[in-house]
């Protein structure tokens, strides 16, 4: 990654009728860096990234690549390439023919143009597959074939648009490592829309989550999991519990608490997070939750209740536990490391909490 | 100009534009000068402009007119109502009885790409007093003589008419067939209906919608069908356009042949109106 | 209770549990309308063969004499000459106007593209005696002569809607991630449509050109009233079924056409086949 910024999106809109798909998006992009954009169905990622490519105009504020206005320049004209969620691998032309699309128009020499449909077929791993029939290419492969045939034009950016979505688990897991490999040793900027947060968390340096058109944060992925701006965000990546906390005192750099359930803390003010007062939110991960049968030693702030359901995910076990005061459920995950399912449906159990492990998400309606 | 191009429905308008316009064109056009002749009359080669309704009187009130009008929405009802009730279990036993679906679909509609001309023609042939069945039937000695009422009836229009207009029938029915759900099915006879019931309650108020675009889609050509009657319905078969082309052709008198093409435009599309609300209100009576 | 357990994991078996031998009706039915359906399309053919001038049993000997004698007539060469030429333009025009259009309707949404679809399918519903008089009385009155252009504008008319379906059916099966693809690439729009839409829906508008040639080739009622003394084969064939002792050469001449037409359409439904298939390996 270098300083240089290579996209720079500012006051960003885009309407369907009265819909707004996409509101006042802010957004500047390092040179080389791996960029994705995170959020539900339907929250405008992929106009998004559909206006960056050129095939959707913005309503209003622009987006410049690499210093270019891209305003009146059309998809056909711009530095960047797209890899599609269906791939779009053209039905009537082979692998090489598929890759050597976009070269043909660039007036290079046939020698030249072989040598690169050949290094990039190499890069993604299809190395000699040219005279392969597009139908004959199994999901994986068309995958390669889509990202072979962006990156031979050399693009600034490389625009991925749920690149994933239609493999597999395994074979997805295998890709999510290869392309992230392949951006880093090419050093081109990414740019990825994704509603898989796992598949957002570990490719990219940095993430954006998007909810109905709004970009609400944009962090690194262990900044995005540890201090979410806001009750939306938090939920949308990992578990998370949410209680109420009434604030007793205001240290500057951290407050006192009073937690709904747990009683007095003092825990760190989130940059991230806006005002509060006098309540906050707070998030506690699951994970972070010790649970024993006894009242654990060495916590902050303790809490006893009834285990009302088990969930057991194979690496961990959730434990769902009721108590007074708390509507919800508070989840605690424990880590599988003994093949043992410590507590049963009706167990009196205690929950200890740090105050590290408390996350100021911000006024409770943002 | 150039920014409404650039925008979608700019380029869907004007993709569209010479179909539309051609169709549409060609659609009211002759449709306004057909009004305009109406009301027109004519002796010999002359045409009087001069506005009357004398030609919309001549056909309320010859009974020929109305005669062959009524023939003509008859015969194309027993048409579509024939057409439609053979063809159904075709369609059933394309949706759901066989694996080869596409097979069976080509075999159906291509014997329809052949021309209607002929087809018709091969029925007179076939149906004739000294014509194949009547002579393979004598040969086989089942009878001793020609049966008569094959020919020249309105049975022979409306066997004709049901032949040319299968598959017109089969494939709407098909479509709607196959768009049901066999979950729903299971669901029936799961709750406790006979097969039986199960067609009636469930399969049959599903294809309602298959039943009336077959039948429209049937029945509106049909009365205005001028091959058939002409070909196959003798003096008995006649309908309403060959007493049109009587009016354009021989008898020479477009006034009137415009008034009846208009009145039989209007009685068709009120028929057909007429049997679309009756057909969807009785498919939602079943419960 | 093993038994609904059982169901789902062998349909085989409990299909067969299901129905014992049976006679099955509904095949019995549904080849017994084949036998309908087909009996006047094959009886055309089997009659033309026959030494004879009766279309009637016992058959005579069999003869190829009424075929040679097609040969000579020349009003008949004329005739098919006529056909050939309206079907051709026919299945141009009508093709060339249903890419288009069939093109926006799936591509684009915009104001009147439901009212454009019903419009263009209409063809299809007007009994054909109303636009075969109504466009006579139009020509006559714009001072056209009715001769094979007017034919060829009435059989545009109703050849439309087939190629306007057809061609929708091509381009709803292509993927339109495709020509973004090709634009990203850096083709132009015009490089995208020749690159790139053209060859995928080219069977289609090969099916098209076939069928719509095959619905102008057929067409009788239009063709009598706007050709004028300038018949086109329906035409000619309708003059010559008036007369008994022309019957054996009309029904040669009627089965050469049922071979035409089918093998036309058979052609056609390939590259239909091929049409879909093609597009929607896309995905």
């Amino acid at each position: 990654m270098t300083d240089q910024n290579i996209i720079e999106i500012s006051g960003v809109e885009k309407r369907f009728g009265t819909f707004t798909a996409v509101k006042d998006l802010n957004l500047t992009l390092k040179e080389g860096e791996f960029f994705s954009l995170l959020g539900p169905s339907g929250c405008g990622k992929t106009t998004a990234l559909r206006m960056i490519a050129g095939f959707q105009d913005h309503d209003a504020g622009s987006i410049r690549i690499a210093g270019q206005d891209m305003a009146h320049i059309p998809a056909n004209k711009r530095p960047a390439n797209m890899v599609f969620q269906s791939y779009a691998i053209f039905p009537h032309l082979n692998v090489g023919d598929n890759v050597a699309f976009g070269l043909r128009k660039l007036g290079l020499s046939k020698a030249d143009m072989k040598t690169r449909v050949a290094e990039a077929l190499e890069m993604v791993e299809l190395g000699g597959l040219q005279a392969r029939k597009a139908d004959e290419l199994s999901g994986g492969q068309r995958q390669r074939v889509a990202l072979a045939r962006a990156l031979v034009m050399r693009p600034k950016v490389l625009l991925l648009d749920e690149p994933l979505s239609a493999l597999d688990k395994n074979l997805r897991e295998a890709m999510q490592l290869e392309m992230r490999r392949l951006q880093q040793k090419l050093g081109i900027t990414f740019v990825m829309v994704t509603h898989d947060q796992y598949e957002a968390m570990t490719m990219s340096d940095r993430i954006g989550v998007m909810f109905a058109g709004k970009l609400e944060q944009v962090d690194r992925p262990e900044v995005l999991y540890a201090r979410p701006c806001n009750r939306r965000v938090a939920s949308f990546i990992g578990g998370m519990n949410f209680l109420d906390a009434r604030v007793t005192g205001d240290n500057g750099a951290t407050v006192d608490v009073n937690l709904q359930g747990f009683g007095p803390l003092t825990i760190d003010v989130n940059p991230n997070a806006p005002a509060r007062s006098p309540d906050l939110l707070a998030g506690i991960r699951p994970e972070q939750l010790e649970i024993g049968a006894q009242r654990p030693e060495g916590y902050d702030a303790c809490l006893q209740g009834t285990v009302s359901d088990i969930a057991f995910y194979g690496e961990s076990v959730h434990y769902y536990v009721r108590a007074a005061g708390v509507e919800q459920p508070i989840s605690a995950a424990v880590p599988n490391y003994f093949h043992t399912v410590d507590h049963k449906r009706g167990d009196q159990v205690w929950l200890g909490v740090q105050n590290a492990s408390v996350i100021d998400l911000g006024a409770r309606d943002a | 100009m150039a920014g409404l191009l650039r925008t979608e429905a700019g380029k869907g308008l004007a993709l569209s534009a010479p179909a539309s316009l051609y169709v549409g064109l060609l659609v009211a056009a002759p449709l306004g000068i057909l009004v305009a002749y109406s009301f027109w009359t004519q002796t010999y080669v002359e045409i009087d402009k001069t506005l009357t309704w004398a030609n919309y009187l001549e056909a309320a009130t010859d009974p020929l007119v109305r005669h062959l009008m009524l023939r003509s929405i008859l015969i194309a009802g027993a048409v579509t109502a024939a057409t439609v009730a053979l063809a159904y279990p075709i369609a059933y036993f394309i949706a759901f009885r066989t694996q080869k679906k596409t097979l069976w679909l080509l075999l159906i509609t291509i014997p329809f790409w052949s021309s209607y001309l002929l087809r018709v023609f091969s029925w007179k042939l076939i149906l004739g007093f000294n014509g194949v069945l009547n002579s393979a039937l004598i040969s086989l000695g089942l009878i001793d003589e020609p049966l008569t009422f094959l020919l020249y009836n309105e049975f022979a229009v409306v066997l004709t008419l049901a032949h040319a207009w299968a598959p017109f029938a089969i494939l709407p029915i098909y479509v709607s067939l196959q768009k049901i759900d066999r979950s729903l099915l299971e669901a029936a006879t799961d709750l406790g209906c006979s097969k039986l019931e199960r067609f009636v309650r469930v399969t049959l108020p599903l294809t309602v919608p298959g039943i009336i675009a077959a039948s429209l889609i049937i029945f509106i050509p049909t009365v205005g069908d001028y091959v058939t009657p002409s070909l196959v319905g003798g003096s008995q078969g006649k309908m309403i356009a060959n007493l049109i082309q009587v009016q354009f052709g021989p008898a020479n008198n477009w006034p009137l042949g415009a008034t009846l093409s208009l009145v039989a435009m209007a009685s068709v599309g009120f028929a057909a109106i007429l049997f679309a609300v009756l057909a969807t209100a009785l498919g939602r009576r079943i419960r | 209770m093993s038994e609904p357990l059982n169901k789902p994991l062998s349909p085989a078996v409990s299909k067969a549990r299901r129905k014992p031998i049976r006679f099955p009706w509904l095949l019995a039915y549904a080849v017994g309308y084949l036998i309908f359906l087909y009996l006047p399309v094959l009886l055309l053919p089997l009659f033309s063969f026959n030494d004879g001038t009766i279309v009637a049993f016992p058959m005579k000997g069999f003869t190829l004499k009424w075929y040679a004698q097609l040969g000579e007539q020349d009003t008949l060469l004329q005739a098919m000459i006529n056909s050939l030429t309206v079907g051709a333009v026919t299945a141009l025009v009508a093709t060339s106007l249903g890419l288009f259009a069939a093109r926006a309707y799936v591509r684009y949404r915009f104001k009147g593209r439901e009212l454009s679809e019903g419009l263009v399918m209409l063809p299809l519903v007007i009994p054909g005696i109303i636009v075969a008089s109504s466009m006579l009385v139009l020509f006559i009155s714009l001072g056209l002569k009715p001769s094979l252009t007017t034919v060829i504008l009435g059989h545009v008319f109703v050849a439309l809607p087939f190629a306007v379906s057809i061609m929708k059916s091509a381009f709803d099966d292509f993927d339109q991630s495709l020509e973004e693809a090709a634009f990203d690439l850096g083709e132009s729009v015009i490089g995208t449509f020749r690159r790139v839409t053209l060859p995928i829906v080219a069977p289609g508008i090969v099916a098209s050109l076939l069928v719509t040639f095959t619905v102008s080739f057929d067409e009788f009622v239009l063709a009598f009233f706007l050709s004028g003394n300038q018949p086109t084969l329906p035409v000619y064939i309708w003059s010559q079924i008036r007369f008994p002792a022309k019957l054996p050469n009309t029904l040669a001449l009627g089965s050469l056409l049922l071979l035409a037409s089918v093998q036309l359409l058979l052609t056609a439904e390939y590259f239909r086949r091929r049409s879909t298939k093609s597009a929607s390996k896309s995905a």
